[in-house]
């Protein structure tokens, strides 16, 4: 995954700078008045979105025109969606409005990402060492980024929505052309489709945005039932205060929490805990950015959708699931020396800087304007606050 | 051997709401260099473990970071005082003289020296009552 599916929409942006600023990988920068996502390090966590004021940044997933593509549609639905449903008959009533958008199927898989925390602690029994959830992509590729020497804790499972997919495909291998739209509930879920990013290797073939679809799914909410049975173990696994807590798991939500705590395990200081579970999102995936329901209110939903009737996490074949995903793991091929020589260049230029991290000039900080100094792709003299300063003094 | 790049911080006595703060930096420093994240970690639970015990064993001090030539990491914690009275039990693992101020925050549980030496490629302590000396060392494994 090294595409970002943050769109810049030009005309909207006011270059106010907030969304350069809130990239936790410094993944953006402003480059001739416009806004430049290097899709190679963006963790897709949404925190631009957030940020911008303007609406100048959009995600963007598939459309419906793609349902007539297939012979066969189905739409899955996470638990993060469905807990913004006040009860089972709500929850009906919204997979028939699904529905009625043109799929031949509506299919919840909260039995799935029930089993995929269950699994994640079998792993952790069998593991000495501290096994990290790894079913939030953004913490995947925040680990990846910022943390590497905690990679192989990460624990060696494929996403739910993969694992879904997969399984609905082998049920439906005889009705033609099948395909599969995942209704996402955060940017970094859309980012696992085959489209609109060409990313092959998935099986979900549509990615749609909630909030996008949201307004057609409204027009049908009291049209008509579909049955519904929810596993609660899903449900809960979307939220940090819902979820079963054993003693020895660690849970977090929100990104300062999060760094923190993975300082904290890179120091050695947390061994004493078998599983963190992180959420990149305050209230975790039903805080996700392409919901329209505040998460306060909507985890209060997660017990009442489960407490007529539920099913139980579904057996899936665990042996299936190792090859899921790949460990970028760049190799720097420079030599220490020459990665010293670099560093001392920077810190050269970096001492020549104001150091007020402003992004004035368009990158984030001083450090990353100084690195792209030594660069040759930025001047000393694009620096905003040096040039006032020397017109001062003229 | 010349130092490549160098760094020094001072560790304040008895100031906990700092500790960690130069192991962060450490990481964040070579972290930027490019150095290899199995001898990032190792350095990580090195200096987090010396610079609290700094902090709660002696009267602060001077930590300073080097990497050398040979592409060594040389990291010495260097305090004025008090000195380990027993340095060969300090070595054993278990053996604690933490206070209770610091046992009550977690700390203190035997283990800082035997682990220091466990993930450092080199290991040399001095110890006086003039004050404690720890010269760590790390390379990248071959």
């Amino acid at each position: 995954m090294n595409g970002s599916v943050v769109t810049y929409t030009l005309e909207r942006c006011v270059k106010c700078m907030r969304c350069v600023q809130a990239c936790p990988t410094s993944a953006l920068r402003m480059e001739d008045n416009r806004v430049i996502i290097d899709g190679h390090h963006c963790l897709n966590c949404g925190k631009c979105m957030r940020a911008c004021h303007s609406q100048g940044l959009l995600a963007k997933g598939s459309t419906l025109e793609d349902i007539k593509n297939y012979d066969y549609t189905v739409c899955i639905v996470p638990g993060a969606l469905i807990s913004s449903c006040r009860s089972l008959d709500e929850a009906e009533n919204l997979f028939y409005a699904i529905r009625e958008l043109g799929f031949d199927e509506v299919v919840d898989f909260t039995d799935i990402e029930g089993q995929m925390m269950q699994e994640t602690r079998i792993l952790a029994e069998a593991d000495e060492g501290l096994v990290i959830s790894s079913m939030c992509p953004v913490i995947n590729k925040l680990i990846e980024e910022r943390y590497p020497m905690l990679v192989n804790h990460l624990a060696p499972l494929n996403y739910p929505s993969e694992i879904a997919a997969r399984k609905i495909r082998e049920r439906l291998k005889d009705k033609g052309d099948v395909g599969i739209f995942h209704l996402c509930e955060c940017e970094a879920k859309l980012a696992f489709a085959k489209y609109p990013y060409l990313n092959m290797q998935y099986e979900v073939d549509h990615a749609l945005a909630t909030v996008d679809i949201f307004p057609l799914i409204r027009e049908n909410l009291d049209k008509g039932r579909l049955p519904v049975t929810l596993c609660r173990e899903g449900l809960q696994a979307c939220n940090p205060t819902m979820m079963l807590q054993m003693p020895d798991d660690l849970i977090a939500d929100g990104f300062d929490k999060i760094n923190d705590i993975l300082d904290m395990t890179e120091f050695g200081l947390l061994e004493r805990f078998r599983i963190l579970h992180l959420f990149p999102c305050f209230n975790g995936c039903i805080g996700g950015h392409l919901l329209w329901g505040n998460s306060y209110l909507t985890k209060n939903n997660i017990d009442a959708l489960t407490s007529e009737r539920r099913k139980q996490p579904s057996e899936i074949n665990i042996e299936k699931l190792y090859s899921g995903r790949i460990i970028s793991g760049d190799e720097d091929p420079r030599t220490l020396m020459e990665k010293l020589a670099f560093f001392q260049k920077v810190n050269e230029q970096l001492e020549l800087l104001p150091g007020y991290d402003c992004s004035a000039c368009g990158m984030q900080t001083c450090r990353i304007m100084a690195e792209a100094i030594v660069n040759g792709t930025k001047k000393l003299e694009d620096c905003h606050i040096l040039h006032s300063m020397k017109e001062k003094d003229v | 051997m010349a130092s490549l790049l160098h760094k020094e911080y001072e560790v304040v006595r008895d100031d906990y709401s700092l500790a960690g703060k130069v192991s962060s930096d450490i990481k964040r420093t070579l972290s930027a260099v490019g150095i290899s994240p199995a001898v990032l970690r190792r350095i990580a639970v090195a200096s987090y473990e010396s610079e609290i015990n700094m902090i709660i064993h002696a009267w602060g001090g001077v930590i300073t970071l080097d990497v050398m030539e040979d592409g060594t990491i040389q990291i010495v914690f260097k305090d004025p005082g008090p000195g380990i009275a027993d340095l060969e039990k300090a070595l054993t693992p278990g053996w604690s003289t933490a206070s209770e101020k610091a046992r009550n925050m977690g700390f203190g549980a035997g283990m800082g020296l035997p682990n220091i030496k466990r993930v450092s490629d080199e290991f040399d302590i001095q110890s006086s009552e003039a004050g404690t000396t720890l010269t760590l060392g790390f390379r990248e494994q071959a």
